[in-house]
């Protein structure tokens, strides 16, 4: 009983704290969920504030010093701006860190799956309940 | 045990308390009073409570829909029946590669590839963040905040048009959002029924497709004061063997009257498809897969 208990408490916190309800554009078959690529730190040359979706682009230079160009998509500007992000979140020349789920065409680009700004703020770019913005059926 | 039991009550006070009483205090501070706050969309600031009863025929105002704020109720898509095909209807859905299969890269969504309009009915849910309603003498009208989009249905008793489509000399163009007209059935419902929409668009994202000959019916309920409610069938017998639900959304009343713009930008698909969505790839055998965030 006393767990029963813990356990709706827990779960409506969880509920009313993170099952924020946001859209997302686009599908997200063509990326590779089984690990996100680490990015420490990305230089930000560019952030589009954009719809459909904006994108983050970065320059990450890897253990060989070759610089490699980085394109991340996030979500449309209402569903970011409801996540805590704003055109200003990032800027060129901001030494961010990305994690991102890489295209299974082994391409440089990718969607986020999470972002710690410059001064250290951590943000994502949705949750795992949110519906698309065709509801439950997308898939 | 005891003192468990305790401990989850204080809990369950404490996330009471905080949603109740703090949040819309933070809210408080921080919107109410600047002028700002007029010009701009608060998703955290709703009325309390259902405002009192409904005023009779009357749906003026503009009003959040799902997708807005976490603290719009959603009906969406879960709602949506999965409709049975006609032989026709499934040779026409075979055309389709949605998004969700497809992605951007193999997509022909034309929405996602182009920003083309959505069209009437998927405009009636899809992005269905903001929508205001203004009644004039002889129509209402429905201004939608995705895409900067207007319907009018007509009130002045006309019947919708029998032929629209085909090569008939005084047959109608489809048009994006068809024809409607509008007729309330009691004072707090509306119904609206509209045809002859562009048979080019999709009724939603996985391509459920229709003819100009669909007929589709919307009720609108005012609950009350601060509430409303959108429910949606569609007939189009070509297509489908039987009338369905496309869903039931909710909405509700902005206490500032104002909404932020949103648009799907043609020219900003093309750089985001152009920079990513194209090299991404298209990868449909894969299993559908909701990635990112937490």
């Amino acid at each position: 009983m006393m767990r029963k208990v813990l356990t709706f408490v827990v779960a409506l916190a969880g509920i009313l704290t993170i099952g924020v309800p946001v859209f997302a554009h686009h599908g997200d078959a063509a990326y590779d969920e089984s690990k996100p690529v680490v990015l420490k730190p990305c230089m930000v040359t560019e952030y589009d504030w954009m719809n459909p979706h904006s994108l983050i682009k970065c320059d990450y230079k890897d253990e060989s010093g070759k610089v490699q160009h980085w394109v991340t998509e996030i979500g449309s500007t209402p569903s970011m701006t409801l996540l805590g992000w704003s055109r200003n979140t990032m800027h060129p020349g901001d030494a961010i860190t990305l994690y991102v789920w890489q295209s299974k065409t082994g391409l440089t680009v990718g969607r986020l799956n999470k972002l710690v700004t410059a001064d250290g703020k951590e943000l994502t770019d949705r949750d795992n309940k949110s519906p698309s913005r065709y509801g439950a059926e997308e898939k | 045990m005891r003192n468990r039991f305790a401990g989850a009550v204080v809990a369950l006070l404490a996330v009471f308390v905080f949603y109740t009483a703090i949040v819309p205090m933070a809210h408080a501070q921080s919107g109410q009073g600047d002028e700002a706050s007029k010009w701009k969309f608060n998703p955290q600031d709703f009325p309390k409570g259902d405002g009192g009863p409904a005023p009779k025929r009357d749906l003026t105002g503009t009003w959040a829909g799902p997708g807005s704020s976490p603290l719009v109720p959603r009906g969406g898509g879960r709602g949506m029946d999965k409709p049975e095909l006609t032989a026709f209807g499934q040779q026409m859905m075979s055309q389709a590669k949605p998004i969700g299969k497809y992605s951007p890269a193999g997509t022909n969504d034309p929405h996602a590839r182009y920003c083309d309009p959505v069209g009437f009915p998927q405009n009636a849910y899809t992005e269905a963040r903001g929508l205001t309603i203004a009644t004039m003498p002889d129509r209402v009208v429905f201004l939608i905040q995705y895409m900067n989009i207007w319907r009018e249905a007509y009130t002045d008793g006309r019947p919708l048009p029998k032929t629209v489509g085909g090569t008939g000399a005084d047959a109608l163009d489809p048009t994006y959002n068809g024809y409607s007209v509008g007729h309330w059935e009691d004072d707090y419902n509306f119904v609206v029924d509209t045809t002859g929409m562009d048979d080019r668009t999709w009724i939603n994202g996985q391509g459920m497709p229709h003819t100009v000959n669909a007929h589709v019916q919307e009720r609108y309920t005012r609950v009350d004061k601060n509430d409303l409610r959108v429910s949606l069938t569609l007939d189009d017998p070509k297509v489908y063997t039987k009338p369905w639900s496309l869903g039931t959304y909710n909405y509700k009343w902005i206490p500032n009257q104002k909404f932020d713009d949103f648009s799907c930008i043609p020219s900003q698909v093309i750089k985001y498809l152009n920079e990513l969505g194209d090299p991404a790839g298209s990868d449909p055998n894969a299993e559908g897969q909701r990635i990112g965030g937490r």
